[in-house]
């Protein structure tokens, strides 16, 4: 093709208003509609949050089936948290009020784990007026209990003094931590 | 300490909000600042040929134009695999936010890549036409597509190209500073996050942005000319070294002087940022980034500048004095956007960081990011050829020798 001195130019400003004016339309067409009614964001997203099938159904949804381990529950140091944070999620165990799967029980090291995800002496940030945190293996040692010991072969782990202060009520032993 | 709990027991010291414990933005966000610095230090040193007539830098002026083309296409990629969801990310464009401080970098990188992309295409185009006429199949193709399809190099097309690439290169400069002084922006403007929050940031980020971009070019020059057993012209490397060693002065200066005010005024939160540098980031900091990897190259940049010594001890220094300089932009970025987030916001304890090495935004994808660069420059390579030299003949011929 003969090309005369400036026609790469014109040629490179042509793409770029060809580029241009299709970027334009992809923005019309591709805005999604409901973008802007509120605020810089898509309106139809509330509504889609909303819709969204619930997960957590919270304490009372656990309760009104397993009212012992709740009642005991409810009297423990542990009354503060929620039963799906250490069972998992409500909508794993129950779906349209029936249940569909049985939720995993913790055992052996796991239960460890789970416990120290709060009560880990290294976490710092958490006061000891608000939440007793332990070193380990100090505090078995401590207790004079092996090391392999699990959290819950002295804890309950929904009240977790409760057989604790109940010996100590029996013994008269004094708790170190 | 017994096998059972060491999964459970993190190190952290004092207290530390529980939403603090994670760095969030992790090497990823360390990356994008640094790859962005190579970009910009790059086109300066084209700029400093074609705008400010350093004939001395005439052998990397194409060079480098590639070289910022090269880690451009990969400075956002750091970003797509820390945010996820790729395909979200022209949603910047499509609902473009004015307010948005990070939607702002998208339209500046945008802008910028094309000015860079349209130099390289006119300071290219003599070498494309007498490539177009060589090529065949599908290389034939891509320099009809580059070329636009003209082959006209008459006189008056390539003063036309001239004035067009005059205008090109001379926005481009500010435009490469506002692109990374902006990175440095983003991080600045972060309030709650007491290293980053000084409006030094935007001066420190550019002008270690310069520090890197300078050192990758003198670096890449010398290991490729010598890999291809090519002459180094010993003059270009000299001028960049001298260059490097003016822009490091100022850079470790304003580095060490951010760092000096806030200590000499006792700002608010400097008691941590003094705690962090003390601490954490002791190693990093100290004895890597300003020891090992600043003072040891200004000494090196001295002997460089101010001494006589043999030409191969020269190429040699300098490549060990880029490659030094190089690390130290590596580690400076780590240390302002790791260290900084080190901090929690209560003021009174410093959580950790690790980096997994096969994490979405690991050390392995820390690795293969900053190898994709020199794989796309190979590529271009292929297409564009690198040095003046290489088509001298043919700019005795078509282009008059200039």
């Amino acid at each position: 093709m003969e090309s005369s001195y400036n026609s790469h130019v014109k040629r490179i400003i042509g793409g770029i208003v060809i580029a241009a004016v299709l970027g334009f339309l992809a923005k019309v067409v591709m805005t999604p509609e409901s973008f802007g009614v509120y605020g810089h964001y898509r309106a139809d997203a509330i509504i889609e949050e909303a819709d969204r099938e619930i997960r957590h159904w919270t304490n009372a949804s656990c309760s009104s089936c397993h009212a012992h381990e709740a009642n005991r529950h409810s009297k423990g140091n542990h009354k503060t948290i929620s039963c799906e944070f250490c069972h998992g999620t409500y909508a794993d165990h129950i779906a349209d009020g029936k249940k569909v799967k049985t939720l995993p029980v913790m055992t052996g090291d796991e239960i460890k784990t789970l416990c120290l995800r709060c009560h880990n002496k290294a976490i710092e940030a958490r006061p000891e007026d608000v939440i007793k945190t332990v070193a380990m293996p100090d505090h078995l040692k401590k207790q004079n209990v092996k090391e392999t010991h699990t959290c819950n072969q002295c804890h309950y782990v929904h009240a977790p003094l409760e057989y604790i202060n109940q010996a100590i009520k029996i013994t008269g032993i004094k708790e170190t931590i | 300490m017994n096998p059972a709990h060491e999964n459970v027991v993190s190190t952290l010291t004092n207290y530390v909000f529980p939403n603090d414990l994670h760095v969030h933005w992790s090497m990823m966000i360390a990356l994008y600042p640094y790859i962005t610095g190579i970009v910009a230090g790059a086109f300066i040193v084209s700029s400093l040929y074609h705008v400010f007539k350093i004939e001395s830098l005439k052998p990397v002026s194409r060079f480098s134009l590639l070289f910022a083309l090269a880690f451009l296409a990969c400075a956002t990629l750091p970003l797509l695999c820390h945010l996820g969801r790729p395909e979200r990310n022209f949603n910047i464009m499509l609902t473009p936010n004015p307010s948005s401080a990070m939607a702002g970098f998208g339209y500046i990188y945008g802008a910028y890549g094309l000015v860079l992309f349209l130099e390289i295409l006119f300071i290219f185009r003599p070498t494309l036409v007498h490539l177009k006429g060589q090529s065949s199949g599908l290389m034939k193709i891509i320099y009809r597509a580059l070329t636009c399809d003209s082959s006209n190099l008459s006189e008056q097309s390539l003063e036309l190209d001239r004035k067009i690439i005059a205008f090109l290169a001379a926005i481009g400069i500010p435009m490469a500073c506002v692109l990374h002084g902006y990175v440095g922006f983003i991080f600045g403007g972060i309030k709650a996050n007491p290293t980053w929050a000084t409006p030094l940031m935007p001066v420190i980020f550019l002008l270690s942005a310069c520090v890197s971009g300078v050192s990758g070019i003198i670096l890449a020059y010398i290991l490729i000319k010598s890999f291809r057993g090519q002459y180094i012209d010993l003059e270009c490397v000299k001028t960049c070294t001298k260059f490097l060693a003016g822009f490091f002065i100022v850079d470790f200066t304003f580095e060490m002087l951010e760092i000096f005010s806030h200590s000499y005024l006792y700002t608010e939160h400097y008691h941590m940022v003094d705690r962090l540098l003390a601490g954490p980031l002791y190693v990093s900091f100290w004895e890597w980034q300003v020891g090992l990897l600043s003072v040891v190259p200004l000494l090196l940049l001295g002997i460089l500048c101010l001494t006589r010594i043999s030409d191969a001890s020269y190429k040699l220094l300098a490549s060990v004095v880029s490659f030094m300089l190089l690390l130290q932009v590596v580690f400076m970025r780590w240390n302002v956007v790791i260290g900084g987030q080190l901090i929690s916001k209560s003021d009174r304890g410093f959580t950790q960081f690790h980096p997994e090495w096969f994490d979405k935004e690991g050390i392995l994808t820390a690795i293969v990011l900053m190898t994709l660069p020199l794989i796309i420059l190979f590529v271009l390579s292929k297409i564009f050829p690198f040095w003046n030299e290489e088509d001298k003949d043919l700019n005795r011929k078509e282009v008059g020798g200039t």
